[in-house]
């Protein structure tokens, strides 16, 4: 610990402690402020115009009737100078895509947006949708990546050779990838959307008396959307304020810029009153359908022993129609090449991963963003090798993960883990789901005909992505340094700002302990504020797991500098030197005595005659910043370990018991970890069992609404046994490492491989998610 | 997800309804617990031009037992069936079917004439109402008429109702003691609408129906001939083979599914 | 237009209403009681869930004319209810919410577990949740409240 602190709060409410959630309160009183809660005096509801057909071009729109002042298309947008959403990479050959608001000639997925309609009510807005009329020539769309990759396919961008946005390879010592024992499979993730319960939510004005244009968006990246505000509607900062009230889930949607962002604030700009755009359902899974499409191909390569030697596969990720703001569209490509040999150890690598262009949404980086699709192909490979080999699939994983004593190991893509013991993590959960007890079911059978089988999963996830390893990536958006204010108000408490932004993950909880971890406060005087950039510290905002490193940490070391301001006005009261003196219970203790925060509060702030001559102009108000010392990620991961029953005759899964061993350094808030960890695993689930995104062949989406996408649900996953391991990070402040992402990776491959276990008598494999009954039946059909 | 406009009539009795079901200007719909119609209307899929409310009709919430027939008025929810407020077997098999449609709020609104005159192809009172048999009891401008279960859905939304027509209840079979019934949705989340039903009631005579067709539910003869004959059990190969006889232009999978349904749902008559 | 009488949380309220309307669109918009949410607008996701007449309903496919003289509470109207402050309690303690979107809808159908089958247990709890989708919390602690909650008033 840092000097100052001295352990947990007065009622232990430091890390460690499972506090309860401050911000419940108003979520549980029907209170929480979404954006669609927030009402603004004349405010117009948008509806918007949307691109019936996938690809088409000479697009021509006609306004609806009665629609005078009151109807905007890119050629409004265009007339006043309007700048496109512009992001490429450093990537070389990463061809540009300018994601246009809204569509401007040509037509390049369903549901893209062509033009705004306001009315006073939603309901009438939607009547003048109804009215207006496009006019287009269909062109044949791009559907499949399958086919998208070919030489011969249409073009998603007239100005490209081909549909390729990127091609990178990974190669290390590729030449020596092969092996005695090989085995290789075509495994598809297919795409899904996200879903959190609230969708996108846009209300924008021009605020008179701040003179500046506010806007009200369901965002996890107020800062960065002012960015892209101010680029591409030619605002200077100043005059630009976001604010990122109440968030119904984000997981990763909403943490990239949506078209609707930009145009929604400039038609307010036009009309001079506030409007309001509410994303319904059947937006979001026409227009989100954007996330976790990926094909693999690949092989494994091994010594007899089961030694992994090489790995060697071919990727292709559907990145949709555009490059969208601020992570670009090979985000995930690169990810998943980069990334794929997981926690093991491998000697050669030869990867090849492609971002390609489609004619359907554009890709956002969902929980997980590659690993769940790496995870699912490298595990669901390793247990066709165990099968090959005769080996339990527990003990093959076993034998190559990375062991602790290799730690912190450089993996052969040149990452680098900190710290974890891997296969403990694997053990403990091999121990928790009983590997032995299943075999012995599985000879038994089951009185009801269905088939049992037990699978793992394992992962690691790196979090708090670091600036050098994003720029020697060549990503588009680099994080930095992260900020806290920290300020300690009249009566002894703390006012504590942050950028990130806090949308369900507990933050004005979890952080708030940060600073009761180093000061003894009462959680009750600590209050964490977000979202609005008018007052938080710029922040590239809340994805990639990084807040608790990185807000923590900011916070952690704002409070050690303001503990040292409050120490030297503390000794000067208690007559003692600076050094004499330490913080412990939110006061500053000396040799023969101790005064409380709240004293040294009063003289600050109501008797400053009573300062030392010495006090730090700074003050009680003090703004400092964090960043890991080198920029390096801490790396989490856990094992799952899943029991399904499959029924042959239904093809119908059911989880029949899960367990987790994961390890996510000094936990904070293990209520919170706990959370984060049961609700990214269902969403892991959804992506197993359930969630699809169904195109057809002219490129039309046939999931759009809930009758049609069914939601993993109550009855889906039984009560998960979770087990922690605690080896902290070397590189942050307590040791900690982010998590929110976590649960949601393994599901997929954990899931799929206790299937293919349960279905091994049948010599047919899931390779595809979602396990859907149609496909499991495909298996144990292709074996009578 | 906002509806269309529409006009919306309150009516006081069942005449004056039927008569503005006959005089509306473009397409009029009854308004029941509008938990089918709400979504479509919401999509845009419907958009209708008058809804005309029967709320305050009386006539339409009853369950009497009268001898071997239960009327059952078209207003009452699947909530009311699934707390048991129909009596004897017949009430255990309704109840067993109402716990199964959708969720408590959504039932809590949803009616059982609504359901059947929607005729949404996925949805369970159709099919397990054509397995208990009975009828249809219908106002229109000549006063009351009944039809059978049998043949009263004749496709997917699409029924023997006329348009100027109103369903207000039904007559159903007061089963015996010794009846035997069974019912089986196939689907992936309690409360969805099924890929697959099977239902088997067995009282005076089997009836067997293969339901979630696409199309209209349909009584799977051979599998009535064999539960005739004495049969306790149908497995899936032979359940396969007797709906397929009926040509229902199913894929491997949808031919598997049903006939799932109802050998699992004869297993059920017979636990 | 069609006129609209009602009592929304103990209180009557008149109003003249578009028919197509929804109740929940009403109680937002135009009674400015915004903790009832929209999700999906179709029925299938819980967070419009509202009370009409003591049993739960979804606001978004009821048409604000079909509550006509009916009593709707939606999640303000339960501050002097007692199954609710247990439950509101329990789910705290249970984390049983991260974002809080679907929060009210879930808790209102929380309430009509606990006071409609007192002798849940966790299977049927889990069942009767089907209707209300959460996306952060993975149900957990939403099913440990509920049950915390059947035992309490068990006891």
């Amino acid at each position: 610990m840092a000097d100052g602190g001295t352990g947990p709060g007065s009622d232990g409410q430091g890390i460690g402690a499972r506090v309860l959630r401050k911000e419940d309160k108003r979520f549980l009183d029907g209170a929480g402020r979404y954006v669609s809660d927030i009402y603004l005096p004349r405010t117009l509801e948008a509806a918007i115009v949307r691109s019936p057909v996938a690809h088409a071009e000479n697009l021509k729109i006609s306004p609806p009737a009665g629609a005078e002042g009151r109807f905007f298309t890119a050629e409004d947008m265009a007339a006043d100078g309007v700048q496109p959403i512009h992001v490429v990479s450093k990537f070389p050959g990463h061809k540009g895509s300018d994601y246009p608001h809204l569509a401007t000639g040509k037509l390049r997925f369903v549901g893209e947006s062509v033009a705004v309609c306001l009315a006073d009510t939603r309901a009438a807005a939607e009547d003048l949708v109804a009215g207006a009329e496009i006019d287009f020539n269909a062109l044949p769309p791009v559907v499949d990546m399958l086919a998208a990759v070919e030489p011969s396919a249409a073009r998603v961008h007239d100005d490209w050779d081909d549909n390729v946005i990127l091609d990178s390879r990974f190669d290390a010592n590729a030449e020596n990838v092969s092996a005695p024992v090989s085995v290789t499979r075509t495994f598809r993730m297919n795409r899904q959307a996200v879903n959190p319960l609230e969708g996108a939510a846009v209300l924008a004005e021009w605020d008179a008396r701040e003179d500046r244009l506010v806007v009200y968006s369901a965002s996890q990246i107020p800062h960065i959307l002012k960015n892209a505000l101010c680029e591409c509607l030619g605002l200077r900062q100043n005059q630009v304020r976001v604010v990122a009230p109440d968030v119904g889930g984000g997981f990763g949607y909403k943490c990239v810029l949506l078209p609707e962002e930009i145009y929604i604030p400039w038609v307010a700009m036009q009309v001079k009153r506030p409007v309001r755009w509410i994303q319904d359902r059947r937006e979001h899974l026409v227009t989100a359908a954007n996330a976790r499409e990926h094909h693999y191909s690949v092989t494994l390569h091994a010594q007899p022993d089961g030694t992994f030697v090489g790995l060697e596969a071919d990727i292709i990720v559907d990145s949709g129609a555009y490059s969208v703001y601020p992570h670009s569209n090979i985000l995930e490509s690169t990810m998943a090449g980069r990334t794929l040999h997981g926690p093991y150890t491998f000697s050669a690598y030869k990867v090849r991963s492609r971002a390609v262009a489609t004619n359907k949404p554009p890709i956002v980086p969902y929980r997980g963003v590659a690993r769940p699709g790496i995870c699912f192909a490298l595990e669901l490979a390793i247990d066709a090798m165990a099968r090959e080999l005769g080996r339990e699939p527990y003990d093959l994983r076993m034998q190559n993960l990375v062991p602790p004593e290799k730690m912190p190991y450089t993996t052969i893509t040149g990452g680098e883990f900190d710290s974890g013991d891997y296969p403990e993590a694997l053990r403990r959960s091999a121990d928790l789901i009983d590997v032995a007890a299943v075999r012995a079911r599985q000879l038994e059978g089951e009185a009801d005909g269905r088939l049992i089988g037990v699978g793992f999963g394992c992962y690691i996830e790196m979090t708090a992505l670091q600036t050098s390893a994003a720029a020697r990536a060549g990503l588009a958006a680099i994080p930095g340094y992260e900020q806290a204010h920290v300020r300690l108000t009249p009566d002894g408490g703390l006012e504590i700002g942050v950028g990130v932004q806090n949308h369900g993950q507990g933050m004005e909880t979890t952080l708030a302990q940060v600073a009761c971890e180093k000061f003894g406060l009462d959680i009750d005087m600590v209050s964490v504020r977000h979202g609005d950039t008018a007052t938080s510290p710029y922040s590239t905002g809340t994805y990639a797991s990084r807040s608790m490193v990185m807000a923590g940490g900011a916070i952690a070391r704002t409070c050690d500098v303001l503990g040292e301001n409050i120490r030297r006005i503390g000794a000067h009261l208690l007559q003692c030197g600076f050094d004499e003196t330490t913080i412990s219970g939110a006061r500053v203790v000396g040799p023969s005595g101790d005064v409380s925060f709240a004293e040294v509060a009063r003289v600050w702030h109501r008797n400053p005659e009573d300062l030392p001559a010495d006090v730090d102009p700074a003050g009680v108000e003090v703004t400092s910043g964090f960043r890991p010392s080198p920029d390096k990620s801490p790396f989490s991961y856990a094992t799952h370990a899943a029991i399904v029953a499959v029924d042959p005759e239904l093809g119908h899964v059911e989880i029949l018991d899960y367990v987790i061993s994961e390890d996510c350094g000094t936990i904070v808030n293990p209520m919170i970890v706990d959370g984060q960890i049961l609700g990214g695993a269902l969403q892991g689930v959804g992506t197993a069992l359930f969630e699809e995104s169904c195109f057809d062949a002219e490129g039309q989406p046939l999931s759009s609404t809930f009758a049609d996408y069914t939601m993993p649900g109550s009855t889906h996953l039984p009560n998960i046994r979770l087990d922690h391991l605690v080896n902290p990070s070397p590189l942050t402040e307590f040791g900690v490492k982010g998590l929110g992402e976590g649960g949601a990776i393994p599901p997929p491959a954990t899931i799929a491989n206790a299937v293919n276990d349960a279905l091994r008598e049948y010599g047919a494999e899931v390779s595809e998610t979602p396990i859907t009954p149609r496909r499991v039946r495909a298996c144990v059909v292709a074996k009578s | 997800m906002k509806s269309a406009k529409f006009d919306h009539q309150r009516m006081v009795t069942l005449e004056e309804a039927v008569a503005a079901l006959g005089s509306a200007d473009g397409e009029a719909r009854i308004m029941g617990g509008g938990q089918s119609l709400g979504p479509m209307m919401n999509l845009r899929l419907a958009q209708p031009d008058l809804l005309i409310d029967l709320s305050r009709v009386g006539g339409l919430d009853g369950i009497e037992v009268a001898g071997d027939t239960i009327r059952i008025g078209a207003r009452v929810t699947h909530a009311r069936i699934e707390d048991g407020a129909v009596p004897g077997v017949t009430g255990a098999y309704m109840q067993f079917v109402a716990s199964g449609i959708s969720y408590r709020s959504v039932r809590n609104r949803g009616t059982i004439g609504g359901s059947v005159a929607h005729a949404d192809p996925s949805a369970d009172w159709p099919s397990a109402l054509l397995a208990l048999g009975g009828d249809v009891v219908i106002a229109g401008q000549d006063g009351e008429r009944r039809m059978p279960l049998d043949g009263f859905q004749i496709g997917p939304f699409a029924t023997g109702l006329g348009f100027e027509e109103i369903l207000t209840g039904f007559e159903l079979p007061t089963l015996g003691e010794g009846a035997k019934c069974g019912y089986y949705k196939v689907n992936r989340k309690p409360g969805e609408f099924a890929d697959a039903i099977g239902a088997v009631v067995i009282g005076s005579a089997p009836r067997v129906v293969c339901g979630a067709t696409e199309a209209a539910p349909f009584r799977v003869v051979a599998a009535e001939e064999r539960l005739a004959a004495g049969a306790a059990e149908i497995s899936v190969a032979d359940a396969r083979d007797m709906i397929a006889a009926q040509d229902p232009g199913f894929d491997d999978y949808d031919l598997q599914i049903h006939a799932v349904a109802l050998s699992r749902a004869v297993g059920r008559a017979f636990a | 237009m069609t006129e609209l009488t009602l009592k929304i949380n103990g209180e009557d309220v008149t109003a003249d209403v578009e028919p197509r309307l929804s109740l929940a669109d009403f109680v937002r918009d135009h009674r400015r009681l915004t903790g009832t949410h929209l999700g999906c607008e179709h029925g299938v996701c819980g967070a419009c869930t509202v009370l009409m007449n003591g049993e739960p309903v979804r606001s978004c496919i009821t048409f604000a004319v079909a509550a006509d003289g009916t009593e709707i509470t939606t999640i303000e109207g339960f501050d002097d209810d007692d199954p609710m402050t247990m439950l509101r309690q329990a789910f705290h303690e249970n984390h049983a919410l991260q974002c809080g979107y679907c929060t009210p809808g879930m808790l209102v159908a929380a309430r009509d577990i606990v006071t409609r089958l007192p002798d849940a247990d966790e299977d049927r709890v889990r069942l009767e949740l089907a209707g209300n989708l959460c996306r952060c919390t993975g149900y957990v602690g939403i099913v440990n409240a509920i049950l915390s909650v059947i035992e309490k008033r068990q006891a």
